[in-house]
Order: C-alpha cells, then sequence, then structure tokens
C-alpha cells in the first residue's frame, strides 16, 4: 500500500488518522506523567498507562513504514491490532481504577465528582478503537468515515462529562468554566444528530463550523488554564500543573476537532458525489 | 433551507444539554459550592479524596463531626492563620501546625475566654515559667491569676530533664502553650482534631486524660462520687452532643466535668473559661481564697441548684472548707518545720536534693490537693485514705526526719 507521493498522502486519510492516534498516544505519555503525578503514582499500575504510551508511538512509527514501503503488509496490520487491543484494555481498566476511589463507597454524584477523572482512560480505549478501525473496514469509505465521526463523537461526549465534573470541583467558580461545557454539548448534538436524520452538505458545513468552535474553546481553555497555574499557589509551575488546572485537557477539543473534520471531509466528499447532495 | 431540520434539532439537544448540566449544579448544597474562593469548593470534596485512602479515619471522624454538617471544608480550618508556617499541599497552601489561632477565626469569643482561663498561659507557666510566654501574655494572664504567670520555671524542668518535661508533663500543660503565630494553646486538647467534638469534651475522661493521678486525682475523685457513679451508669442514655446554648438536664441530667465548670445548662451562661466557677486555689500548698471568691461559687452553686436543694449545696461547701482549713492547716505545720530545718541550717542543698524535700511535696502536692479535691467533688475515699491520712503519716515522717538532722545525723537523705 505504498503512496504516490505528495498527492498520495494528501489523500491517505488513513495515514492521517494512523498519525493522530501515534502523536495521541505519544501526548499522552505526558499527560499521564502529570495526572499521576498528583498522588506521586501512588500504585504501580498507574505507570503502566505511561511506559504504553512510550512504547506504543514507536511500533504505529514501525507499522506505518511498513505501509508506506509496502513490504510487510502484515507488519502493519498485526502491530495495529496488538497496539489497539492493548489500549482498549488499558482504558477499560482505567476507568474501574478510577472509578476505586469514594465513589464506590459512597456512590453519589459528589463523590463522582472529586474521583479521579473516571472518563479520562478511555481516550485509550478510544483511540485503540481507531486503530482496529483503520484496518478492519475498507478506508476511505463512507462507513469508514462515519465511524470515524462515531469515534469523535465519543470524545466529544467524554469531554462534556470531563469538563462538567472537572469544573463542578471548583463550582464553576469563573463563569468561562461553563464554556466547553457548552460548547461540547453541541459538538456532541450536532454528531449525533447526523445519525438520525438525512444529512446534507449543508449540515456537514453547519457541523464543521460546530467543530471550529471547538477548536477556539479549546484554545481558550488552554490559556485560561496556563495562566491560573502561573498564579497557582506553590512557587513550583510543575506542582501547578500537577495539582491545579490541568493545561493540555482543553486541548482535547481541538484534537477532536481533527480527527471529526477527517471524518466529516471524507463523508462530505461522498456527499458531492451524490445527485441531489443528500446522503 | 435543506439540513435546517438538524441544525435544529442538534441546537435545541445541545442547548437542553448545557441547561441540564446547568440545573444538577444548581442542585448541589450552596455550602459547599458557594464558598468564597474555588480552592474551598474543591477542598470540600478533594482532600477526602487522597486522605479517604491514607487515613480513613481522619476523614471518617471529619464526617461524623458538625463541622461536616455545617460544610466547613477541611480547608477552612488548614488554612494558614496569621503568620503561621505555611506548607504548599498538592494544589492548596495550609498551615504547617494548627494552633487555637484557627479555631478563633470563628470561635473568638470562645478563644478569648479560653485565655482567661488556667488553662491557657498559666497552665504552660506552671511547668516553664514565663520564659516561653511574651511579655503580654504573662501580664495578661496576671490579671486574672496573679502569681501563676509571672514565675520561674519549675524545678523539675532541671532535675528531670527534658524528656520527662516533653513526653510527660508538656503533654497535659500544652493545652497553654505559647505558639508562634502569638496564639495560645490548642483546642483539640478538650476537643479533639477532626471530631472537633462538645460530646467527646463533656467526657469526664477527657477532662481525666490530665486530671488524674496522685497530684491532680479528680478523675478517680469523679468516678467514686455519686455524679461519676450515675455517669458510668447511664451516661450512654444522655446526649451529650447537645448543642452548648441549648444544654439542659433533660440531655444531661448526670453532671460530668464540664456540666459543673463549663456548661450553660438550663439557659445558665456557658464560658470556656474554667476558673469561671471556681472560688479557691486548691491546688496551692496553702489555699486562699481567689480574689473573685463570692462571685465564683455563686456561679457555681447556681449550676449546683439546676439538680440540689439549697440546704444540700450549702452543706458540701461548709463542709468542704473545713476540710480546706484543716488541710492548710496541716501542711503550714509541715511547711514551717522545713522552712525551720534550712533556717537552722540543719537542711542543706538545692530543692528536691534532700529525702525530707519529697515527703514534704507528696504532703501537699499529692495528699493536700487529695484531700481538697475529694471534698469539693464528693470523693469521701479520697477525703480520707487519700488525702488526711497519708498527711498525718508524712507528718509523722517529717517529724522523725528533722529529728534525726537535728541530732547531726546527716541531711535528710
Amino acid at each position: 500500500m505504498a503512496s504516490d507521493g505528495v498527492a498520495g498522502w494528501r489523500t491517505d486519510y488513513v495515514l492521517w488518522v494512523e498519525v493522530f492516534a501515534l502523536a495521541n498516544l505519544a501526548f499522552l505519555a505526558l499527560d499521564i506523567f502529570i495526572a499521576h503525578s498528583e498522588n506521586g503514582f501512588l500504585r504501580r499500575a498507574e505507570y503502566l498507562p505511561l511506559y504504553f504510551s512510550l512504547a506504543a508511538p514507536v511500533l504505529l512509527v514501525a507499522a506505518i513504514l511498513a505501509r508506506h514501503f509496502g513490504t510487510r503488509p502484515r507488519l502493519w496490520t498485526a502491530i495495529g491490532y496488538a497496539v489497539g487491543l492493548v489500549s482498549i484494555a488499558l482504558g477499560l481498566g482505567g476507568v474501574i481504577y478510577h472509578l476505586d476511589s469514594q465513589f464506590f463507597y459512597e456512590r453519589t454524584i459528589r463523590s463522582l465528582t472529586y474521583a479521579a477523572p473516571f472518563a479520562a482512560p478511555l481516550a485509550y480505549t478510544g483511540i485503540g478503537l481507531l486503530l482496529l478501525l483503520n484496518r478492519m473496514e475498507a478506508a476511505p469509505s463512507e462507513h469508514w468515515a462515519k465511524w470515524i465521526l462515531f469515534l469523535a463523537l465519543g470524545g466529544f461526549f467524554g469531554n462534556f462529562v470531563l469538563s462538567l465534573t472537572d469544573h463542578a470541583e471548583n463550582g464553576f467558580f469563573h463563569w468561562t468554566e461553563w464554556l466547553p461545557v457548552l460548547s461540547s454539548s453541541f459538538a456532541v448534538t450536532f454528531l449525533t444528530v447526523f445519525y438520525f436524520v438525512p444529512t446534507t452538505l449543508r449540515y456537514l458545513k453547519a457541523c464543521a463550523m460546530v467543530m471550529l468552535l471547538q477548536a477556539v474553546v479549546g484554545t481558550l481553555g488552554f490559556l485560561f488554564h496556563a495562566i491560573a497555574d502561573l498564579h497557582g499557589p506553590s512557587r513550583s509551575f510543575f506542582q501547578n500543573v500537577v495539582n491545579g488546572a490541568p493545561p493540555f485537557a482543553p486541548l482535547l477539543l481541538p484534537n477532536l476537532m481533527l480527527l471529526a473534520l477527517i471524518g466529516l471531509w471524507v463523508v462530505g466528499r461522498s456527499v458531492q458525489t451524490t445527485k441531489d447532495g443528500r446522503l | 433551507m435543506r439540513g435546517f431540520g438538524a441544525v435544529f434539532i442538534a441546537v435545541v439537544i445541545g442547548f437542553a444539554l448545557t441547561i441540564g448540566a446547568f440545573l444538577i449544579n444548581r442542585a448541589r448544597p450552596a455550602a459547599e459550592s458557594g464558598q468564597p474562593n474555588a480552592e474551598l469548593v474543591r477542598a470540600s470534596g478533594k482532600c477526602a479524596e487522597c486522605h479517604y485512602r491514607l487515613q480513613y479515619s481522619v476523614v471518617h471522624e471529619y464526617e461524623m463531626s458538625v463541622h461536616a454538617q455545617k460544610h466547613v471544608s477541611c480547608l477552612e480550618c488548614h488554612q494558614p492563620a496569621g503568620s503561621q508556617e505555611r506548607n504548599e499541599h498538592h494544589g492548596f497552601v495550609i498551615s504547617k501546625h494548627l494552633t487555637a489561632a484557627n479555631c478563633r477565626g470563628c470561635h473568638e469569643p470562645i478563644y478569648q475566654e479560653f485565655l482567661r482561663s488556667r488553662h491557657a498561659a498559666v497552665s504552660w507557666a506552671a511547668v516553664y515559667g514565663e520564659q516561653s510566654l511574651s511579655t503580654e501574655q504573662v501580664s495578661f494572664a496576671e490579671q486574672y491569676h496573679p502569681g501563676y504567670a509571672k514565675r520561674p520555671p519549675h524545678p523539675f524542668t532541671t532535675i528531670e530533664g527534658p524528656s520527662a518535661m516533653s513526653s510527660g508533663c508538656e503533654q497535659c500543660h500544652s493545652v497553654g502553650r505559647p505558639n508562634t503565630d502569638g496564639s495560645i494553646g490548642t483546642c483539640t486538647a478538650c476537643h479533639t482534631r477532626h471530631t472537633s467534638s462538645v460530646a467527646v469534651a463533656r467526657e469526664p475522661r477527657t477532662c481525666g486524660q490530665c486530671h488524674m493521678g496522685p497530684d491532680h486525682s479528680q478523675i478517680e475523685i469523679y468516678e467514686e462520687s455519686k455524679h461519676g457513679v450515675l455517669y458510668n451508669s447511664q451516661g450512654a442514655l444522655m446526649n451529650l452532643a447537645r448543642t452548648p446554648r441549648q444544654l439542659t438536664t433533660h440531655d444531661m441530667w448526670i453532671p460530668t466535668c464540664a456540666t459543673c465548670h463549663m456548661s450553660g445548662i438550663n439557659g445558665n451562661k456557658v464560658t470556656h473559661d474554667t476558673s469561671e466557677r471556681l472560688s479557691y486555689y486548691l491546688a496551692d500548698p496553702i489555699t486562699k481564697k481567689r480574689p473573685n471568691y463570692l462571685f465564683a461559687q455563686n456561679n457555681m452553686k447556681q449550676i449546683c441548684s439546676q439538680c440540689h436543694t439549697k440546704p444540700i449545696i450549702d452543706r458540701v461547701y461548709q463542709q468542704a472548707e473545713q476540710v480546706v482549713n484543716i488541710t492548710n492547716d496541716r501542711v503550714a505545720e509541715a511547711k514551717a518545720l522545713v522552712d525551720s530545718l534550712r533556717t537552722e541550717g540543719v537542711l542543706k542543698g538545692a530543692p528536691f536534693t534532700n529525702r525530707i524535700d519529697f515527703v514534704y511535696f507528696d504532703l501537699w502536692h499529692y495528699d493536700g490537693r487529695t484531700s481538697k479535691h475529694g471534698a469539693f467533688m464528693g470523693g469521701a475515699d479520697f477525703v480520707q485514705w487519700h488525702g488526711n491520712y497519708p498527711m498525718i503519716s508524712k507528718m509523722v515522717d517529717l517529724k522523725s526526719m528533722a529529728q534525726e538532722l537535728r541530732g547531726g545525723r546527716g541531711h535528710g537523705k
């Protein structure tokens, strides 16, 4: 499956999704290091996602190279499946671990709010599913693109829950803390409606606009979190980052926007080919 | 207009999701989310999330407290007060050591009452003297307890050394320790740390953790008294957690130490000045009336009258004052004997270097105090067998030792 030069990689949506997964896994290493530093990696299991996030991108680079040169197509498939399945398991296991807190004793919304971000590990599950999808479905097809959008939808839903519970921890002290809740709720509904009503090219454009809104809100969130950390209670910036507002969390919004735009783009191409512009 | 329907549905549901989230957030208790700063909101649940695993008992004790019921978060008590040393702790700035300064932020009038009591600076000065107290703290305490704050360290601080002081005397006398933040003492000595409980403070055993043993055997006397016997029998039936200003004999029909010395039972004045109802300096070798003798005795009699008739109360006071007088006579006689030995030059050396010093010290410090406390607290056995009887026995010993010293056969060792 060798690519055909520059024009080839521009339309190689499978590669784009693969790079998206690779970049996300690599970035998660830093994210996990910061997040689990909050309790000093209290349990040995907390190192698992860190090690996995360091190793998986290397493997995926090998898989991409194998696909690019077309010498070992089975290697591309095997590595993708292996990394994908481990990533799925890691994410699901992480949810259980994150919920193993006061929530299991109290089972209240309050304890859920202050628990470790229980939905966060699902990022691994999402990426794992993405890797499997990239190998199990014919790409770039409309069917494949719809699954891409569905996974992006899952991500936005996770972001809706996380921005709600994370900001509830400090009681939505500043009104701007409602912005990601508002924006991700629109991202969720726009992508959900996509599956239930006949969709037009104009609707896809509307979806794209909503996705761009996510990028704006996410970038603003990154700035707000960074400013909050710069004025944190500790003299150590790292400690403020570890214990304060997670600076990278809002970047999930522009990140998911990229994934959704890939899906929307591919679906859009299919729409353009239909007679009346309706899917 | 194609696609408008989809956009309309998406906008409506998206907005509904946000409104739903907003309503859920609004349903949270106002005391939890309506705090002056974001840290206080976060502390209400974030602290417990870690400490539930690390120190379960701390979280559990707090959950049982009135502080928890009133949504006082961990940070409200643990945030630095005044000049307290600050400690960065997982995104929060907390105080390294909590003192009464952390409690007075909300309980200032109680702290002021406590400052006037012998539990405050006077308690610390009884061991270490005035040296570790500020001039202001000494002069303040001297207003209420003349001669009890401006004093030298106890001789035992030198004789027994710092280890015995820090693990012994200081454990109780730290209730009045001068703190580096300028405050005095620690409220948790009686209220415990995370329960911050009025019920615990009303338990006789709480007072008994310090007011016990041969030199201040109040808990033993109480347990022998009818008050103590009844408490052991029916204490579990009482409501010790009742709010101080609402406490009546319907909640606590049997008195504990706190009832007589502090509680405002049946509408009487609550006080954290444990000296406010005390008419004598019973702990002294020779007991004198306190400057506010009449006022204090009336205060105490007013509390006694919540359960007893006036003739009984007057009889108890009359009999107890007789014990005070006879004990004073006995101690005075012993003191005169020992003083005369020093005057004559027969008894030499620093205090507590001769056997006779210890016998005299035990006579007033153990037996004399026990006798007087027993008389006021209804501990007959302590007036007699742990009080008067050993005083007489030791007086005989003292005379015998004095005779030996005067006969030139040693220095009482």
